[in-house]
């Protein structure tokens, strides 16, 4: 047992020498940071409720054509002013000068259908945007025109705030900050046991008061102990940030079971290649591949990290428990395998 | 023609040992896994991914709606129940009839969000089904473009709006007339019994199409946005290029994976000293790394035009677009492999590399059209390649002559650190950048060396300073803004005291005049390369307002002196405390140019 802490300790330093986990948490930090800022970057271009919101945004639109369309009615808002040209020129005119940014002609109504004209300027950058504010107004028009038209539209007014956000929090972010450090953790097991093989290292390991087994779950220990830390870590910062994860408890233990998991597989990779190059380009194929698969499980560790997380009523540490047993499957798979990988020739 | 011939062999020589490396059994296994990865990434695709499974529960009344969304857990209960349950929190939402409860937390409110978006979808479904096309889509947009007040002034020659609105012939004093659509003589505005046409059907029934199919996933075609666009106000879309950005990103990510192989063969052989006796051998350096890399960069082309033909997309175009990308993606490769010593450095400077790439690279592409500063990233030239788009010249260098530019840089440097010593000490990360910048100073030209060292050093700080912003980006909003403004600049000033401080660590140039020289040198180099950059991006970005901040005669000469005053400082700091100090001097430095800054932002004074 002693001969066993003292590889686990031997295991720890190297990693922390290195400062592998500082650059371990930068990585995170940086998927977290990108994924929010294009996200938000995201909405604020192309969701027309936050154009309107966050920004100062003011359009001119000048109609042309049957001025006294309803349509005037609904494009008075908040960024919004509406000037009516009786001629054409006069229009054109104004839009040449910036005095209006678009031109909306609006034809009389043809058995029902409208079919406008809308004249944007060329440069790209404001015609998203002029579209965007102009959706809405334009979407309560053409429910005007189905009402006349005798068409009854169902859930026009249901009330309900963003959403993306929310789903994009937890359905992403909290799953990829509590999942990413297994992802590392198999990474770092597969580099530790390609560079005893390199060093030839092994031999003394086996001389040492351990057995194989011991050696390889030193190993796999460590670096699911340093993942675990991370989770805890992304825990704690995202309660600073006052986001909160429900059952924490459940969620972290899933992360440690999934990082243990991975780790004893990239283990058996490792063993198997005995080598660095092709035992990373495997891990990281099987590991693409494994996550896919997981898709198709339900719950998929990612969904039910999103389900306890976000506190769902019908989720429960049991689902957690039952994810020990790929975890006991594979453990007992390495413990049998490892001598025999061990002595192949690959 | 003697040094092509090297070039070559080393590259068979690498070509080999790749193949040697996959043989036999542990090929079938690698091989095993791909066609697994494959086609479960087929199925997934045409499962209409989704993320959020079961993420809500909704409750719905016997006389609900049908609720079939995977987000959505759906449970039936009574309007009373229903209540109760709301309340126990055992449901997020409760719906009867046209009514939707939910409670004021968050969970709850965005659940009522998803679910309203989810059942105005269906109903737009349910009245496409129902009703005509004419009946359920009365309203048509048709988009058109006419040069507005920001196009120069000599286009006058060119459609007037009545051309477009088709009023030419008629007197545009009055009121127009009713539009002419699809069938002559139809234009009586009073219903007729027989449904309505408009020549705008075709066009609803296309959009219904693809709303109803709920594919917004790519479509592997170019496609094609014409110039007359019709808009359907309820079956308009974000112009979000999400589509054309995933298959741009689908170049990307088989070049990373060659470019991992190239890294971690590099990487064995400087650890197998390899490399050092290939050096003994008659072919310089550039040699070596040329012929190392030329195998991946063919393999990177093989895979870029093969992707190409699979999407039907322009080969040359796309040739064109993605060589810089990958040459940059090498390149940023090949500085890994040469710096790091240990197999986990390795392992994570290439996942952070890979991040930093996604970033810069998707990060922008995500904007085409929106912002024109998204032309920092070649992938949006590769997005307007599949939406059928056309860009200019000035934009295709904008977006690719820094890549160009890494990968000379790369290779320069890659060139004169490579020697026996460099490749084979273990030392701490500082003085491996030291010693790298060390090296790449020609100590016989000093000043011209610094002027481009700092000069070339541009992209970089450009990336890293792109980078900075979106790690200040999840910092409280005042605290973000301040630890921008405090990275980019220590960013700046390290960038232009690097050079000079490694000259002074090894006593070169340690006289005040000399110090003085080589910081005059390097700002003047910054100062350059700034402008330079800006007035690429000057060519993209119309905006006149940035044309005259930057060319006034006080915003050319001012900087070049505060760049002077700090450098120097911080270089004098260094000489005068030693090279142990560097760090506090880089801050005095920073503070300083932090101060000016705000100065010129207006924030004080």
């Amino acid at each position: 047992m002693s001969g066993f802490l003292t590889l686990l300790k031997r295991e720890l330093k190297s990693v922390t020498k290195e400062k592998t986990i500082m650059v371990a948490i930068i990585i995170q930090f940086f998927v977290a940071s990108f994924s929010s800022v294009l996200l938000i970057g995201i909405m604020s271009f192309y969701d027309p409720e936050s154009i309107g919101h966050s920004t100062q945004v003011r359009v001119d639109v000048g109609v042309v054509g049957n001025t006294d369309s309803p349509l005037l009615g609904f494009l008075k808002g908040k960024n919004l002013r509406v000037v009516s040209f009786y001629d054409v020129d006069d229009a054109e005119e104004a839009f040449r000068s910036g005095r209006v940014d678009t031109v909306v002609f609006i034809p009389e109504s043809n058995n029902g259908v409208v079919d406008i004209k809308l004249v944007l300027p060329e440069l790209d950058a404001m015609q998203t945007v002029i579209l965007m504010l102009l959706q809405e107004p334009l979407e309560r028009y053409e429910n005007y025109l189905r009402e006349i038209n005798g068409v009854e539209l169902r859930y026009k007014d249901l009330g309900g705030g963003p959403h993306t956000t929310y789903e994009f929090l937890y359905s992403l972010i909290i799953p990829i900050l509590m999942l990413f450090p297994a992802f590392i953790a198999g990474s770092i097991v597969v580099d530790a046991i390609a560079e005893e093989f390199e060093n030839k290292t092994f031999d003394t390991l086996q001389s040492a008061p351990v057995s194989v087994n011991g050696v390889f779950a030193s190993k796999v220990l460590a670096a699911v102990i340093i993942s675990a830390l991370q989770c805890i870590m992304w825990a704690v910062l995202l309660r600073l940030n006052s986001l909160f994860i429900q059952n924490v408890g459940f969620v972290l233990l899933l992360s440690v079971i999934v990082a243990a998991f991975i780790s004893i597989g990239a283990a058996i990779i490792a063993l198997y290649f005995k080598d660095r190059e092709r035992a990373q380009f495997t891990y990281s194929i099987v590991l693409v591949a494994a996550a896919g698969l997981s898709y198709f499980v339900d719950p998929s560790p990612f969904s039910l990290i999103t389900r306890l997380a976000t506190g769902d009523y019908y989720t429960s540490g049991y689902e957690v428990a039952l994810y020990a047993i790929p975890l006991l499957i594979v453990g007992i798979l390495c413990f049998t395998m490892s001598k025999k990988l061990l002595s192949t020739k690959s | 023609m003697f040094a092509i011939k090297s070039v070559l062999t080393i590259s068979r020589r690498e070509i080999t040992r790749l193949r040697t490396r996959f043989t036999g059994r542990s090929s079938v296994v690698v091989l095993g896994i791909l066609v697994i990865c494959l086609v479960i990434s087929y199925i997934i695709y045409h499962e209409a991914f989704v993320l959020s499974k079961g993420l809500y529960t909704v409750g719905v009344s016997p006389s609900g709606p049908v609720i079939a969304d995977e987000r959505f857990n759906v449970l039936t209960a009574d309007p009373e129940t229903g209540r109760t349950m709301l309340q126990n929190k055992t449901i997020d939402i409760y719906i009867d009839r046209d009514e939707a409860i939910c409670t004021g937390d968050q969970r709850s409110q965005s659940a009522a969000g998803a679910l309203k978006q989810y059942l105005e979808k269906q109903e737009v479904q349910r009245i496409a089904s129902e009703y005509n096309t004419s009946q359920a889509f009365p309203l048509r947009v048709e988009i058109n473009h006419l040069e507005g007040p920001a196009s120069s002034p000599d286009m006058e020659t060119h459609v007037s709006l009545s051309d477009i609105l088709g009023l030419s012939e008629t007197s545009t004093t009055t009121p127009p007339t009713p539009e002419p659509s699809g069938i002559p003589g139809d234009d009586l505005p009073t219903p007729s019994p027989q449904p309505g046409t408009s020549s705008t059907d075709a066009a609803v029934r296309q959009q219904l199409d693809d709303f109803e199919s709920g594919n917004m996933l790519p479509k592997f075609k170019a496609e094609f946005v014409s110039d007359k666009e019709i808009i359907i106000p309820s079956l308009m879309n974000p112009p979000i290029p999400l589509a054309q950005v995933i298959m741009a990103f689908l170049y990307v990510v088989p070049i990373l994976f060659v470019s991992v192989f190239f890294t971690s063969s590099f990487m064995e052989e400087r650890t197998g000293r390899k490399l050092i006796i290939l050096l003994s051998a008659p072919v310089t350096p550039l040699q070596i790394i040329l012929g190392k890399i030329l195998p991946y960069i063919g393999y990177s082309l093989i895979v870029i035009i093969a992707i190409t033909l699979l999407l039907k997309g322009n080969v040359l175009l796309a040739l064109a677009i993605f060589i810089p990308v990958m040459l940059f993606i090498m390149s940023i490769y090949l500085m890994v492999a040469l710096t790091y010593r240990t197999f986990r450095d390795q392992t994570f400077f290439s996942v952070l590399a890979v991040g930093v790439i996604t970033a810069y690279l998707v990060g922008p592409a995500m904007f085409t059209g929106v912002n024109d500063l998204s032309y920092i990233s070649p992938l949006t030239l590769a997005v307007q390649m599949y939406r059928g788009e056309s860009f200019g010249l000035t934009q295709y260098l904008l977006s690719t002559a820094p890549m160009y530019l890494i990968f000379l840089l790369a290779l320069f440097v890659g060139r004169r650190i490579f020697n026996e010593e460099y490749l084979t000490r273990f030392r701490p990360l500082y003085a491996k950048f030291a010693e790298a910048v060390y090296l790449v100073i020609n100590r016989n030209h000093l000043y011209i060396s610094v002027f481009f060292l700092t000069l070339l050093l541009i992209p970089v700080v450009f990336m890293v300073q792109l980078s900075s912003i979106v790690i200040a980006f999840s910092l409280p909003f005042p605290f973000a803004l301040g630890a921008m403004l405090m990275m980019s600049v220590i960013v700046e000033e390290t960038a232009k005291s690097a050079g000079i401080a490694v000259l002074l660590n090894n006593n070169i140039g340690k006289s005040l005049k000399s110090i003085l020289a080589l910081s005059f040198v390097s700002a003047l180099g910054f100062l350059l390369g700034e402008k330079l950059l800006l007035y690429l991006a000057l060519f993209v970005i119309t905006e006149s307002m940035f044309t005259t901040a930057i060319f006034s005669t006080g915003l050319l000469v001012v900087p070049l002196i505060m760049h002077f005053i700090c450098t120097s400082m911080v270089c004098l700091m260094t000489a005068r405390f030693g090279t142990k100090w560097y760090p506090a001097a880089i801050i005095a430095g920073s503070v300083i140019h932090a101060l000016y800054n705000l100065y010129i932002i207006g924030v004080i004074l």
